[in-house]
């Protein structure tokens, strides 16, 4: 065989001849970009991405088609190739529709895997539903049940009938996984030696204490209070987040390994100083924000009157208050809501909620709103407080004096402002008000010691961090929470941690943080006003499942939590309900990378506007989904069994098919192999079910449990979930090949069929029933020794399998023949 | 792997996969191989592609049969008679390899005599294919430089189980057909890690890597490494277990990720073997038949969950990692075996309370010093390890550390020295039609179910392929029976009855049926004959004698 010696972008490379510029560029690791190329089998229609600059020929040249000669220059990165690549990628692009990821998804502040999880839920996979949450939200119990829900108001299934709901599925799978006691068995990583504070143990304290310690960080929660969860629980009344649920998930968070300290106030009891000279590498402040904006209207008396945070502490602590019968609460955010509603169970028989714009406009979810009202929560709206001056004039304790508003003109953000109606001023009777005009972490100055001077504050009262790498203006002191941000969501409190969390490991490991993803993303339209109804041809009207509730006359009697989670079947009727928008081809789309990598913005060149094919499901295990085509052919070029024809009617004038058929033949064995070489989401294999993105995937390779082949494959897995099997073309005995059990037959692994615990039967005749693995191995080993004792070893045999491993069947053998004293051991299939 | 042994020295696949690929020629006998071993297959069909002659010996039109030169559809059982023809065939036309006889064989004038009757009309009327196949099928595999023999279970699940390899291995000795690449004589294995459990010994007259039992060297050996004394006494074949049973002799037993119940021919006998148990542990995924009579069932795991090494149908050890853990409580089988070891046999030093590992709770000693301990016991494994099986393909035998591993066995020699040419006589099977079971049962496998189906059938895309069990028929014989495409029918032999639907096919001949073994609710196996081969124990899976009625609907 003769060499060539040739230079690409430079280097100098010595190949054998014969072969194309793009094999010999891969084999000097050198990578030039292709969306059609299939070893040895060229294509009539070439995407033209792999053209290359050849020293001496006018026209750029496709690397893939071009030999290598003696001599030759190559440049593959040139300015001229680079733009005829993104010229062709913008082409390509154009036609190609779908969504990358899910609105649901994009809209998520935690960007948690929402089509994902619900995926598994529609398949009864709750344990993996559930891992797949906490692989970036560690509190799906809480979040389950007091999430704002952003994801919910971009779901498209609004534009067939009603939004899924996803969040109840959340709560659901959490519940279920804590009725069953599963183990999630979330690992982590090897100790690093590193110590980490974090002060607070409200959610932001803890989620960060959870993503640190499964980093191997050794994490000490210093809390106020004698108890963990902040928030959810001194801020939530039990109606909301039970106690016992708090518990749980707080223990579920502990048990990964965190030390706690309690009763411990910064500033009061230690300092950052302090935590820095008893060896921490970090410290993490989450302390909440808990302090009260006062109610500052001119005012004699101060009894009967509370702020809000102060009182739901005071009511979660079991205080017993003297609150009267009737009762106002000034503000319209959502812990006004939980006011109110408390208040309703401590026997108030008339609470108001003051507010001095509409309804609307309050800063409290509308649904919380909604529930305070069905609980007979009265509003008075368009009013503000001026004073608590009047002496009363009855029976009440309070005079709270009104003024009325009205609307303004509208700031620059379009926002309109409040005046006071002149002369409008009314009163309202009350025996007690509760304030709730907000929080801050901390009022005035933090005090303690010198660090704490130091560190800067934002106008509102809260720690000055940046929103992106949670550093305060001290070195290795990092905030987040809503200490950081004010009051927000508690799932936006675990996304403000967990990214803080990232920083900080990235801070005491001096490594490089993990990326942040790509905004990069096809759609079918970012609005609603954009989305093509044909999407949803033939999908039927199916309403969400309705939460059971326990009715307000019964609820407001007691703390019971009202809303009382779905049961199994609704949960999966609900689960099905999913559109599956998102691409579960997310992770292979080479369209999709080679757009980033080259950067070509699709939003101004262009992508597919609305679905021209309906998505064919009548393969057994592949979806195919013409829209998403590109007419590489890899698929086609790619079977080894000639069983797909892709066919165009005609072509566009810029070459690109009109009138696509992705066709399956008779002799198709749905090996898949089609599916591992599409370069876009058009061809997908239906158990492929959770959209594979950003972090945390693990490649393990591994041999067939099926036939004698031993055919290598590659499992893709998600925490301990198994989310695919792909082979490498590179590796034998199979070479990239493997057969329909090999790439589909894998789901056995979850199925909740599984054998989890041992079981014993006690008599004959009675069942089996589980027990625990002391008694099973004692059960089996008196069994077997009275065998061994009365009749001798003879009377014991082993039956192994050709199924479990060389190990498991040299240690099976050893131990009937070293351990029992008998050959009587033998296998099913040794013929 | 009896026959083979008796006749090389060595039971296992004696060339590669991929060197299909370098073959002129293939007789593909008693195996279905594009369903049962679909990679494999498909090398078949690229080497068909890239000129290589395809010969398909099988009572059924399979698939392969498509892309065959020749089909040769004998009578279920007669496949010994089939391949004597073929070697009379070849020796009467002076097509044998006589230099690599000469070298290579012994016991050939014998054999010559042997088949000297066995003429292809002789063979014709056995078998029912015609003579003139059967003399072009010879000529076309003796003049093949290359000519490999690829078979499973259809030659080996017959009371003449035994016999049928020595048949094979003959015809792969007379044409030279041993010891280079793409040719020789190549048992398909079923299942991912036969060869493993056979080569460690799992089998009751030998130890770890083929060592007998009977043997005192061999003994010696053993006692020293495990550091007790050995039993000489052979143990009891599987296929024995359940007349000892009968017989008082055997009282506990422990499974190891096998169904018997399902799997094995005459399950209803099986089992009522086994509920006499004392006491009968299982040890499995799922609940299977045969856990649900068990007194114990300890919850294992699946292959993604441990780490070890499958070893494959063409000798090459490969790694098997854990990628997840196992559910609930359930625990890697070698752990099991650890702890269970660890109670009975009283080492509470390494037992599970000492171990914190709380994602998998794993119990030493873990596969990799197990493998250690195996490469000591077998010189043929001697030289891997899994440092080196992190980057090499390495196919046993592999006697040191420097050494490549052996693709392709026999090159130089056989390890008896040289090949034994043994002459095969023809019993027939052990049950035949008759008036009252007037049709041949023959069962095996779909692509898209596996054995038992415990795993398959939980795996959403292959249940929905194949959901159903069906017996498969001609036209002619559905005609008669007046059944239509998908009607149910009930089939029975001495042993059982089973009811499922009638699938009509020209992939079938008249007499025969085809039952798929993988469906409980249907189990082909409670038909089935458990006659068993006499050398090594084998039942007769493949061939039965049934009748078949149409079902009223109600």
């Amino acid at each position: 065989m003769s060499t060539v010696t040739l230079t690409i972008d430079g280097n100098e490379i010595f190949a054998e001849s014969g072969l194309t510029i793009l094999e010999v560029a891969k084999r000097a690791e050198i990578t030039i970009p292709t969306l059609c190329y299939v070893k040895d089998k060229p294509t009539d229609n070439p995407c033209e991405i792999c053209v290359v600059e050849v020293e001496g020929e006018d026209e750029l040249m496709r690397s893939c088609v071009t030999l290598v000669r003696d001599g030759m220059q190559v440049q593959s990165e040139s300015e001229r190739v680079i733009v005829h690549r993104q010229d062709r990628l913008a082409i390509i692009s154009e036609t190609h529709f779908g969504d990358c990821k899910a609105p649901c998804n994009l809209t998520c502040p935690g960007q948690i895997n929402v089509q994902g999880y619900i995926a598994h839920v529609a398949k009864g996979e709750y344990e993996e539903a559930l891992r797949l949450v906490m692989e970036r939200n560690p509190m799906p119990f809480s979040v389950g049940r007091v999430c704002p829900r952003f994801c919910e108001t971009r779901c498209r299934r609004l534009l067939i009938d009603e939004p899924v709901s996803i969040n109840h599925l959340k709560r659901f799978v959490a519940d279920w996984c804590m009725r069953h006691e599963i183990d999630l068995k979330i690992p982590k990583d090897k100790p690093t030696g590193k110590r980490i504070a974090v002060i607070g143990g409200g959610p932001a304290g803890l989620t960060a204490a959870w993503f640190l310690t499964r980093k191997g960080h050794e994490v000490t929660i210093f809390e106020a209070a004698p108890k963990l969860g902040g928030a959810l629980r001194y801020g939530f009344p039990d109606y909301k987040i039970p106690r016992e649920i708090v518990d749980y998930e707080v223990n579920a968070i502990l048990r990964m390994g965190i030390n706690i300290r309690l009763s411990q106030r910064w500033g009061k009891d230690f300092t950052l100083q302090d935590l820095k000279d008893t060896g921490f590498d970090a410290t993490f402040i989450a302390i909440g924000a808990t302090v009260d904006i006062p109610f500052d209207v001119p005012c004699t008396d101060k009894e009967n009157v509370y702020t809000a945070s102060n009182f739901l502490r005071m009511i979660n602590e079991g205080r017993k208050l003297d609150l009267g019968l009737k009762a106002a609460v000034i503000g319209g955010n959502n812990i006004a809501m939980e006011v109110a509603r408390t208040l309703v169970r401590e026997g108030v028989e008339q609470v108001t909620i003051v507010y001095p714009r509409s309804r609307l406009e309050m800063p409290a979810n509308q649904r919380n709103v909604k529930e305070a009202e069905t609980e007979g929560v009265q509003f008075l709206l368009m009013a503000s407080p001026s004073g608590l001056c009047a002496v009363p004039d009855d029976n009440n304790r309070l005079k709270l004096d009104l003024i009325r508003m009205k609307l303004g003109e509208p700031d620059k953000k379009g926002k309109r402002a409040i005046l006071p109606i002149p002369g409008s001023t009314n009163s309202l009777s009350v025996d007690t008000v509760v304030s709730s005009l907000g929080q801050m972490a901390v009022n005035g100055m933090m005090t303690g010691g010198e660090l704490e001077t130091q560190l800067k504050l934002k106008p509102g009262g809260m720690f000055s961090a940046n929103p992106r790498s949670a550093e305060t203006s001290v070195d290795g002191v990092f905030a987040g929470g809503d200490a950081a941000t004010g009051t927000k969501s508690v799932i936006q409190a675990v996304v403000s941690a967990r990214r803080a969390a990232n920083n900080i490991n990235a801070y005491v490991m001096s490594c490089e943080k993990d990326p942040v993803d790509n905004r990069f993303n096809f759609t079918r339209g970012k609005s609603f006003d954009d989305v093509s109804l044909k999407n949803f041809d033939g999908i039927g009207v199916t309403l969400r499942e309705k939460m059971p509730t326990r009715p307000p006359e019964v609820s407001t009697q007691d703390y019971d939590e009202v809303k009382l989670g779905f049961t199994e079947k609704m949960a999966k009727r609900e689960a099905e309900r999913c559109l599956k928008c998102g691409c579960t081809a997310f992770e292979r789309c080479d369209l999709k990378r080679l757009d980033i990598d080259l950067k070509v913005n699709i939003n101004k060149t262009g992508m597919g506007k609305e679905p021209l094919y309906p998505i064919d499901t009548s393969h057994r295990a592949i979806t195919v989904d013409p829209n998403k085509c590109i007419f590489c052919g890899r698929c086609e070029r790619a079977c080894a069994y000639d069983a797909l024809e892709v066919k165009a009617h005609s072509m566009d004038e810029m070459e690109r098919p009109v009138g696509l058929v992705i066709d399956f033949k008779e002799n198709c064995v749905s090996c898949g192999k089609c599916v591992e070489n599409c370069s876009t989401g058009a061809l997908n294999k239906n158990n492929r079910i959770v959209p594979i993105q950003a972090e945390d995937v693990r490649e393990v390779r591994t041999t067939c449990p099926y036939c004698g082949t031993g055919c290598q494959m590659i499992l893709k897995v998600k925490g301990q979930t198994l989310m695919e099997i792909t082979a490498d073309p590179e590796v034998g005995p199979n070479f990239g090949d493997l057969c329909v059990k090999g790439r589909f037959g894998h789901n056995f692994i979850q199925h909740p069929d599984r054998l989890k615990t041992p079981l014993i039967r006690r008599e004959k005749g009675m069942p089996l029933e589980p027990v625990k693995w002391d008694e099973a191995l004692d059960f089996m080993g008196q069994a077997f020794s009275k065998i061994l004792g009365e009749r001798g070893p003879d009377a014991l045999a082993g039956l192994s399998s050709a199924r479990c491993t060389t190990e498991e069947n040299y240690a099976f053998q050893k131990f009937f023949r070293a351990g029992i004293g008998t050959n009587n051991v033998d296998h099913c299939a040794r013929y | 792997m009896t026959g083979l042994v008796t006749v090389l020295g060595s039971g296992a696949m004696t060339n590669t996969i991929n060197g299909i690929l370098d073959g002129d020629c293939m007789l593909v006998i008693g195996s279905n191989t594009t369903e049962t071993h679909p990679i494999i297959g498909l090398r078949m069909l690229e080497a068909v592609k890239k000129g290589s002659k395809l010969i398909v010996a099988d009572p059924r039109r399979i698939k392969l049969c498509d892309s065959s030169e020749y089909w040769m559809q004998q009578r279920p059982g007669t496949d010994g008679p089939l391949i004597n023809a073929l070697c009379h065939v070849i020796i009467r036309d002076g097509l044998e390899d006589k230099q690599y006889i000469e070298e290579r064989a012994e016991n050939f004038e014998s054999f010559k005599d042997s088949v000297a009757d066995c003429t292809p009309e002789w063979a014709e009327k056995i078998t029912g294919v015609p003579a003139a196949v059967i003399e072009d099928v010879a000529r076309t595999f003796a003049q093949a430089e290359r000519a490999g023999i690829y078979y499973t279970m259809g030659i080996t699940q017959h009371t003449s189980g035994t016999n049928n390899v020595y048949c094979l291995a003959n015809l792969a000795v007379i044409t030279g057909n041993l010891g280079k690449p793409g040719a020789g004589l190549n048992p398909l294995r079923g299942q991912n890690n036969v060869q493993g459990a056979s080569d460690m010994g799992c089998l009751p007259t030998f130890f770890p890597g083929y060592q007998r039992c009977d043997d005192q060297a061999a003994r010696d050996k053993f006692a020293k490494i495990w550091d007790c004394s050995v039993s000489d006494k052979p143990g009891l074949m599987a296929t024995e277990f359940g007349d000892a049973i009968h017989d008082g002799k055997l009282a506990g037993l422990w499974v190891m990720g096998e169904n018997p119940m399902v799997s094995d021919p005459n399950s209803s006998h099986v089992k009522k073997a086994f509920e006499q148990l004392e006491c009968l542990v299982v040890q499995d995924i799922f609940l299977t038949e045969t856990a649900e009579i068990a007194d114990v069932v300890l919850p294992a795991a699946s292959f993604a969950e441990k780490d070890g090494t499958f070893v494959n149908t063409e000798r090459k050890v490969q790694r098997v990692r854990r990628a997840i853990a196992p559910p609930g409580d359930a625990r890697d089988d070698l752990s099991i075996i650890n702890m269970v070891s660890n109670r009975i046999l009283g080492n509470r030093d390494g037992d599970y309370h000492g171990i914190s590992d709380p994602v998998f709770h794993t119990v030493p000693p873990f596969a990799s010093e197990i493998f250690s301990e195996i490469t000591e016991c077998w010189v043929a494994m001697a030289g891997m390890s899994y440092e080196r099986l992190e980057t090499e393909s390495l196919a046993w035998p592999c006697p040191d550390k420097d050494h490549p591993g052996t693709p392709i066995l026999h090159e130089e020699r056989f390890p008896r020295g040289k090949a034994w040419l043994s002459a095969i006589s023809w019993d027939g099977p052990a049950e035949n039609p008759d008036d009252e079971y007037p049709f041949v049962l023959t069962t095996g496998r779909v692509l898209y179910q596996y054995h038992t189906g415990t795993m398959t059938r939980r795996s959403e895309v292959l249940e929905n392929s194949a959901p159903a069990a069906y017996l498969e028929m001609n036209a002619l014989d559905a005609e008669r029976l007046r059944l239509a495409d998908n009607e149910m029918v009930s089939a029975s032999s001495r042993r059982g009855t089973i009811e499922l639907a009638v699938r009509i096919s020209d992939r079938i001949t008249e007499g025969l049926v085809f039952i798929p073994f993988h469906y409980k609710e249907a189990s082909a196996n409670l038909l089935t004959n458990d006659a068993l081969d006499p050398h090594c124990k084998i039942p007769e899976a493949k061939v039965c004698a049934i009748k078949i009625t149409k079902l009223e609907t109600v």
